[in-house]
């Protein structure tokens, strides 16, 4: 592959998870840390999202419901079930996943746009969709994964 | 001794069909309810003719017309007496010749589409991924050999999201897929009956499509609903 057209195509590595029957990506490069469950402690007047919080070496880490942000039906956590520390603008905070995968590489151009049929808002923090084993992988942009008002009240906690 | 007195005929047969058939078609939120139920009445003659076909051909398949399907088919939609048109200002192409027409069956409905339109059909072997955020007739995306299709429920589109959200797609799944022609969309059906040719004299063209404008006509004799691909599928917004 010629030099300009590794430029214009990058590759990319992605942190892939599971909720359900489906798989994400999260850009590996926003990925602090993943942890085991422990224990999360609620907060009492939380939007729904918010499972609680986590003392993560003497930092208060706000926990995201990410299920209930994707629109899934709530499971208990497991062995498997991990909570991934992200840096999204300049806030940490932790996503319940149901288990993470694995790290992939892949390039700009295998990322297709998805389709947005429904409210411009409500799936604006999906990056693209790609395949991989023969699976579907949506890829999401953390920095979408909450709005700036979210973002705000978070930072309350 | 008393005269019997001779039947009245029926002057305005015609008249009588057109008020019948706008009624059904154009007032909106009965004309789902009617004319399901019109062609619930009316689903035996065309499942039965449909049955009655040798076992369709693969599904996987592109869509092909089979000839010897054809006669058969043809009785579905031959009538007597054609009923006067009121063709649409904007008319598909496909509507205004004979086309082919691939009957399919959501819920009880049977519906009808034109084959241009598609370019084939599949069977759902695996669940489409669901994107977050995304309305709940949009079922997902498939991989499909060279294409990425969204696939719809198309009994939430037809029936609206108040009734048909209430299946249970777990429980009752829908069997297969339709693929549009430009392999961007898929509609979910439960089964795919037969493929017909319909003239366009004897479609009840909708004269308005402000409301439901993917319900574009009806097949006159056996009332099987004619859906517009273009009408019904959404557009992508980005």
């Amino acid at each position: 592959m010629s030099e300009d057209k590794k430029q214009s195509d990058p590759i990319m590595q992605w942190v892939t998870f599971c909720l359900g029957e489906e798989k994400y990506g999260i850009n590996v490069m926003q990925v602090q840390e993943v942890l085991r469950i422990s224990e999360i402690a609620p907060v009492p007047g939380a939007p729904s999202y918010v499972l609680g919080i986590i003392n993560l070496r003497g930092n208060v880490v706000t926990v995201i419901d990410t299920r209930n942000r994707f629109g899934l039906p709530s499971k208990e956590p497991d062995d498997a079930s991990r909570i991934v520390i992200i840096e999204t603008d300049r806030h940490i905070i932790g996503i319940l996943v149901d288990s993470v995968a694995e790290v992939v590489e892949m390039r700009a151009s295998e990322i297709e746009t998805a389709p947005n049929v429904g409210n411009e808002e409500s799936s604006k923090y999906i990056q693209g969709v790609t395949s991989r084993d023969n699976k579907l992988l949506i890829l999401v942009d953390l920095n979408k994964f909450l709005s700036e008002d979210e973002k705000a009240e978070l930072d309350m906690f | 001794m008393t005269q019997v007195q001779p039947k009245q005929p029926i002057v305005h047969q015609q008249l009588a069909l057109d008020t019948y058939l706008s009624t059904l078609l154009d007032a909106v939120p009965d004309a789902e309810e009617s004319l399901s139920v019109t062609l619930e009445k009316q689903r035996g003659r065309v499942v039965d003719a449909a049955e009655s076909l040798p076992e369709s051909r693969p599904q996987s398949h592109a869509v092909i017309v089979e000839p010897a399907l054809e006669p058969r088919l043809n009785a579905l939609v031959a009538l007597e007496t054609p009923a006067k048109l009121h063709p649409l200002s904007v008319m598909p192409e496909w509507a205004q010749y004979e086309f082919q027409a691939l009957f399919f069956k959501v819920e009880h409905l049977i519906l009808a589409t034109p084959l241009t339109e598609l370019s084939r059909t599949i069977k759902i072997e695996r669940k489409p991924g669901k994107i977050p955020g995304q309305p709940s007739w949009f079922m997902g995306l498939l991989d499909e050999a060279d294409s990425r299709i969204g696939v719809l429920d198309t009994g939430q589109l037809i029936f609206g999201k108040s009734r048909g959200s209430q299946r249970d797609l777990e429980a009752k799944p829908f069997k297969s897929i339709l693929i549009t022609r430009d392999k961007r969309w898929g509609l979910a059906c439960d089964e795919i009956l037969s493929i017909g040719r319909l003239k366009p004299e004897k479609v009840r063209w909708r004269t308005s499509r402000q409301k439901r404008p993917w319900l574009i006509g009806t097949v006159i004799e056996e009332l099987t609903a004619i859906i517009d691909l273009q009408e019904l599928v959404p557009h992508r917004k980005r």
